[in-house]
């Protein structure tokens, strides 16, 4: 039944010309979805992660059928917030807020709530208890990823450990680090190391070769960050211990599914939430919201566990692969109601 | 009696003084680089011995091979800001015509060399025939090329499997023989022990030394450097030299892209300005060593390694992040001290 | 007769080891010009550098008005009223700014002055100050337009307007024409009468006699004479100058071989009469003129940064129109050309790489440097021009500029050429190094032709064959250096004689 729908659904929406089909599904004001116009208004752009989440968020708005309109700011803090003022004149009925900063966006979020717009937010807290948080809980990302590595390695092992304080999505993750060593004494950090100089892989992998040197006897390396893993990777294989090093990380990319799936490689297992259906999630948030429902103060995608294992035994080489072959991964069962139509897959 | 006494004493205690100054300008920084490795030798485990030197010689090899086409633009008094993104640029190219376009690994490597040719040539030609001043054409250039290369993607980094545009799955791969230029390593004493990397990186040091120090072409830059005018009047061709400047620092900038694409195995986007701010670094350093007081191409790959040495110590000894920007700084404000007061005091103090 | 102004007592500098000032006893007094001379490195610039704040004396005293002075900066110097005009124009103008801005800059630095500027204000004030000084400029022409000359007197009106008690003028003629240095002595006359103390720096001896009440010779860091009275002893200060006394040049005229450059018809300015000249082999023609008679251009035109208006150059009887520098050193015309710290040295280099650079090719194998080579042709050049100097990897800006202008024209004369020009080639050089210079290019002359541009004719009665006035673009005169009529060649130059036909 509901697999059939998702197929129509999706048919409907991505031949884009019998929208009223659906139309007559979806209560007011999505009975009308021409009609209806949301903003996405973004601080971060660039990178795999927020091409996948926009690719969400326009296949999720193109499956309800409304205007989606696309704020970029590059990673200016005011430019972010006078976008959501622009919105607001541009009378959009709701706003997505891709990440920011709260100082910034807190007051620009409240004066678009009081404009009567609903708002969600995406992994920024603009503290206002009208707009509901839409997170991928990065916590359980770095406890997924910390979970299969003493699986894999038993409890009592040297660590190697990537960390940049002070960047939020990766001060949660450091959260279940601390969690984790706390709770197994035979899990020693040896080394701490970490950088967010561009190339990022390969400034990463300069650090590692050191630490690698410095202290022979790590044997896990947690990155809780795909490029982070990818640099302590290239350090690893050129140190020549791909046999004695296990990496966990959090994140996915086709090009770290290849990287994991090469050879020998010490890349063993990442978590993931996957970034278009975040984005999608978020989209669906704000559906609710049009329509005078609630999605829920908080609205957490779930994290997806990918162990070098599975890619090898399912033959997975790219993102598409994984989707398919993983059904929590291509699809969150969050946010949904009985008329909520999907995008195509 | 007194005042004469005094200077009798003072005589000595100056010329040795000068002595002095004469040895710390130019022997200074290496002494300072002795210095620390003796330092991380004793209090870094695993600091000493081979491995770690070549680990050394390949954190800075890359930014080392910018850092001398930065050598060959300040040369000629002219300065390259963009020589980071073509580093990146030629990341994605090669990874582009690689997984996208599924070429070998010879004409990846060719593309980006031409790449790196043409906008070193579209530079000079700007600042030559434009006269636009250097930093703004090249700054120009910088934020061209950042945008550009994540055109034919759609911002998205290239790697085998992914999904095109078009809708299509890119089947290339990066060819053993391209990984090759980033991760081979010849046998010397220890088996594997020095990369591809290095081995460009002093190759190239040595090129670009024997070709500003030796030759006529080295010696006719350096007057276009110091005085344009008095170059051109002594029938210097100075625009042709300013030109070719730009050239060999886009080459060299593409060289390092091609070996940081080939130790990735993707095409990542990126800026490259940490690749840029890096090797200006290195290259200013270069100014201190041996009291040179100018770019020098020796001077530059001792900067590179000196950097890299500290990084490298400071890791080792579990040292936060923050600290390495902190330490480039302040080896950067020493080695220019180092640089102008102590070299302007040597030249005296004029009429 | 007159009170003194400003006394010097014993005043000492060093720098490092080089003592530069041992024991400068001198006195000015208001009312009075006192020139004082002395060669390249005598300790002139660093006495002006003293007494305008820019060093601090290392020993004496110095009394402005039986007060003690010792002034830390320059604008403390100025306001005890020690003004200076210093040789380098630029020091003196700001580019960008208009003529007005410039004339009134202190005006506008001064604390008193208020916040906004007052532009019409300035530019009444700034005419006033024109009138006064005899100058004929729009005040809104911005300063980067004008000439050199008209920079260097814009520098001077300014350093008038401030009332000086004590003017100190360093070389102030150097860029002027005869008829602007002139303005400038009718000013320096006005100056003296009203009581302003004047302390004249030059090496012209015609600037010398017009003004001078009173000369000091200096000579390594010391005084090593003084000259008053009504009858001034130029032989004898110029002798205590050098520390030995100067002969004079004997030229011997030769009318020289083949002829190596005709002009046929060349039109050198715009709308001026067409030039006809040809050099021959062996020969040194000195061409003179003032400012903007053309001279420059020649030497552009010859050297290919300029074109003619009109007219062909042969050389050696084949056509010769260079359109660059490298064509013309192909065709084997050199040219060390005027200013040498803005055209010439290289101040990177030492004397060999300052002394080979436009013949690299000529010492590398392949492109590679012979720096074996270089060396023993740089050591021919430092002993054949008596290069003070302690070898040939000195680097240039450690010597004095008399030398460093060695190295210039050295440069030149290091390889065989057909034709070479010497764009001023005694500019800033005292006379010892003149006549150095001017003997090595007499001597070398036999197997070229040689073209010298000079401003003074001095210079030109010193080293040339033949010389040749030009005014306005075009010839008005030209002479055989034996028993010249000096006074005619003069009127020539300021242009009060017809053109001879």
């Amino acid at each position: 039944m509901k697999f059939t729908r998702r197929v129509t659904f999706g048919l409907v929406a991505s031949a884009l010309m019998s929208t009223a089909a659906i139309a007559q599904d979806m209560p007011a004001p999505l009975d009308n979805p021409e009609e209806v116009t949301i903003a996405l208004v973004r601080y971060l752009s660039t990178g795999d992660f927020f091409q996948a989440y926009l690719a969400g968020v326009e296949s999720q708005a193109d499956a309800l059928g409304v205007d989606l309109r696309v704020f970029d700011s590059r990673q200016d803090a005011a430019l972010q917030a006078d976008m959501v003022d622009q919105a607001i004149a541009l009378g959009v009925d709701g706003i997505v807020i891709q990440h920011g900063l709260t100082e910034s966006m807190k007051e620009a979020a409240q004066r678009a709530v009081d404009a009567g717009i609903k708002v969600v937010a995406f992994d920024v807290n603009v503290e206002n208890a009208a707009i509901p948080q839409i997170e991928q809980s990065d916590y359980l990302l770095g406890k997924l990823a910390l979970e299969q590595a003493i699986a894999d390695n038993g409890d009592s092992w040297d660590a190697g450990y990537v960390y940049v304080p002070g960047i939020a999505p990766l001060d949660r993750r450091h959260v279940a680090w601390e969690e984790v060593k706390e709770a197994n004494p035979g899990i020693k950090e040896v080394a701490q190391m970490g950088t967010l100089d561009n190339p990022i892989a390969n400034a990463n992998a300069n650090q590692a070769r050191s630490v690698l040197q410095a202290n022979q006897s790590i044997s896990v390396f947690f990155a809780p960050y795909d490029e982070f893993a990818k640099g302590v990777k290239i350090a690893v294989d050129e140190a020549g211990l791909s046999q004695d090093v296990s990496i966990y990380s959090a994140d996915v990319s086709t090009a770290d599914i290849s990287a994991m799936r090469e050879p020998d490689s010490a890349w063993k297992a990442t978590v993931a939430t996957n970034p278009a259906v975040v984005g999608e999630v978020s989209v669906r948030a704000l559906a609710i919201m049009l329509t005078g429902g609630d999605p829920g103060a908080s609205v957490i995608v779930p994290p997806t566990l990918i162990t070098q294992a599975f890619l090898n035994e399912k033959d997975i080489k790219n993102m598409d692969d994984l989707s398919a072959n993983m059904p929590q991964f291509a699809h969150a069962d969050v946010a949904m109601t009985d008329w909520m139509p999907l995008p195509s897959r | 009696m007194t005042d004469a006494n005094a200077e009798q004493a003072s005589k000595p205690s100056a010329a040795a003084g000068r002595a002095w100054s004469y040895y710390a300008i130019r022997y200074g920084f290496l002494c300072l680089l002795i210095g620390l490795l003796i330092y991380f030798s004793v209090f870094a485990p695993g600091f000493a011995g081979p491995r770690s030197a070549v680990f050394i010689f390949q954190s800075v090899a890359i930014t080392g091979i910018l850092a001398l086409g930065v050598t060959c633009t300040l040369v000629v008094g002219g300065f390259d800001l963009s020589i980071g993104s073509v580093a990146t640029s030629a990341l994605m190219l090669s990874a582009y015509v690689m997984v996208v376009m599924e070429q070998s690994a010879f004409i990846a490597v060719m593309a980006c060399l031409v790449m790196g040719a043409v906008v070193g040539a579209i530079n000079g030609f700007l600042i030559v025939k434009m006269r636009v001043p250097d930093l703004l054409a090249t700054l120009g250039m910088m934020f061209l090329l950042i945008g550009l290369q994540r055109i034919p993607t759609e911002g998205r980094s290239i790697s085998t499997g992914m999904t095109l545009p078009s809708g299509a799955t890119a089947e290339g791969t990066f060819s053993p023989a391209f990984l090759w230029i980033g991760r081979h390593r010849f046998d010397l004493v220890l088996d594997n022990l020095i990369p591809v990397p290095v081995i460009l990186f002093l190759v190239i040091g040595v090129f670009v030394w024997v070709f500003l120090e030796l030759t006529r072409h080295g010696r006719l830059m350096y007057a276009i450097g110091s005085n344009e005018r008095a170059a051109s009047l002594a029938g210097t061709p100075v625009e042709r030299y300013k030109v070719l400047a730009y050239m060999i620092s886009g080459v060299l900038a593409s060289v390092g892209g091609i070996l940081l694409a080939a130790r990735l195995g993707r095409g990542d986007i990126a800026s490259g300005n940490n690749l840029l701010l890096d090797s200006v670094a290195a290259a200013l350093i270069g100014f201190a060593v041996l009291g040179a007081a100018k770019p020098n191409a020796f001077g530059t790959a001792i900067g590179a390694l000196f950097v890299g040495v500290l990084l490298q110590g400071l890791t080792m000894m579990n040292a936060p992040y923050y600290t390495q920007d902190f330490v480039k700084g302040a080896v950067l404000v020493v080695a220019l001290m180092f640089t102008f007061a102590l070299s302007s005091r040597r030249g005296g103090g004029g009429h | 007769m007159s009170t003194p102004a400003c006394q010097l007592i014993g005043i000492e500098k060093a720098f490092g080891q080089n003592r530069v000032l041992r024991g400068i006893d001198l006195s000015l007094s208001s009312g009075e010009v006192t020139v004082l001379m002395g060669a390249n490195g005598a300790g002139k610039s660093t006495l002006v550098k003293i007494l305008c704040g820019v060093h601090a004396a290392d020993g004496g005293e110095i009394r402005l008005f039986d007060e003690a002075y010792a002034p830390m900066t320059p604008s403390e110097a100025i306001d005890r009223g020690v003004v200076t005009v210093h040789q380098s124009i630029d020091d003196g103008v700001i580019p960008d700014l208009d003529v007005a801005t410039n004339l009134m800059l202190d005006r506008l630095t001064a604390k008193s002055s208020g916040f906004f500027v007052r532009k019409r204000a300035i530019r009444a004030e700034a005419a006033r100050i024109e009138a006064m000084m005899g100058l004929d400029l729009d005040p809104r022409t911005i300063v980067a337009d004008l000439g050199v000359a008209e920079r260097q007197l814009i520098g001077i009106a300014r350093a008038m307007a401030r009332n000086p008690k004590v003017l100190i003028l360093d070389e102030p003629t150097s860029s002027l024409s005869a008829a602007e240095a002139e303005r400038l002595f009718l000013l320096i006359e006005r100056l003296r009468e009203t009581g302003v103390a004047i302390l004249y720096i030059s090496h012209r001896m015609s600037d010398i006699r017009r003004v001078a009440d009173r000369i000091v010779s200096m000579r390594d860091g010391r005084v090593a004479g003084v000259f008053e009275g009504h009858n001034l002893d130029y032989e004898g200060a110029v002798t205590a100058m050098l520390g030995h006394a100067m002969t004079a040049v004997d030229v011997q005229v030769t009318s020289g071989g083949e002829p190596v450059l005709q002009l046929e018809n060349l039109r050198i300015l715009p709308g001026s009469e067409p030039v006809n000249m040809t050099v021959h082999k062996g020969e040194v023609v000195a061409v003179t003129g003032l400012l903007g008679s053309g001279k420059s251009k020649l030497a552009a035109i010859l050297f290919g940064l300029a074109q003619p208006d009109g007219g062909t150059m042969k050389l050696a009887g084949r056509s010769f129109a260079p359109r660059s520098v490298r064509e013309a050193i192909v065709a084997g015309v050199f040219l060390c050309p005027k200013d040498r710290a803005s055209n010439g040295v290289v101040r990177d280099f030492d004397i060999t790489g300052n002394l080979t650079l436009p013949f690299l090719e000529r010492h590398s194998n392949l492109s590679f440097l012979s720096r074996r080579r270089e060396r023993r042709r740089t050591n021919e050049m430092i002993s054949e021009l008596g290069i003070v100097c302690q070898g040939p990897g000195d680097g240039i800006t450690t010597l004095s500029g008399g030398n460093q202008q060695k190295v210039m024209v050295g440069r030149w004369m290091a390889e065989a050429s057909q034709f070479l020009v010497l764009d001023e080639p005694f500019q800033g050089v005292d006379i010892k190094a003149r006549r150095d210079i001017g003997r090595n290019i007499r001597e070398t002359a036999g197997n070229r032709a040689t073209l010298v541009f000079v401003a003074e004719l001095d210079e030109a009665l010193e080293i040339a064959d033949r010389i040749i006035v030009l005014h306005e673009g075009h010839v008005v005169g030209e002479h055989q250096n034996a028993d010249v009529d000096v006074t005619r060649i003069l009127a020539e130059v300021s242009g009060q004689v017809a053109i001879t036909a």
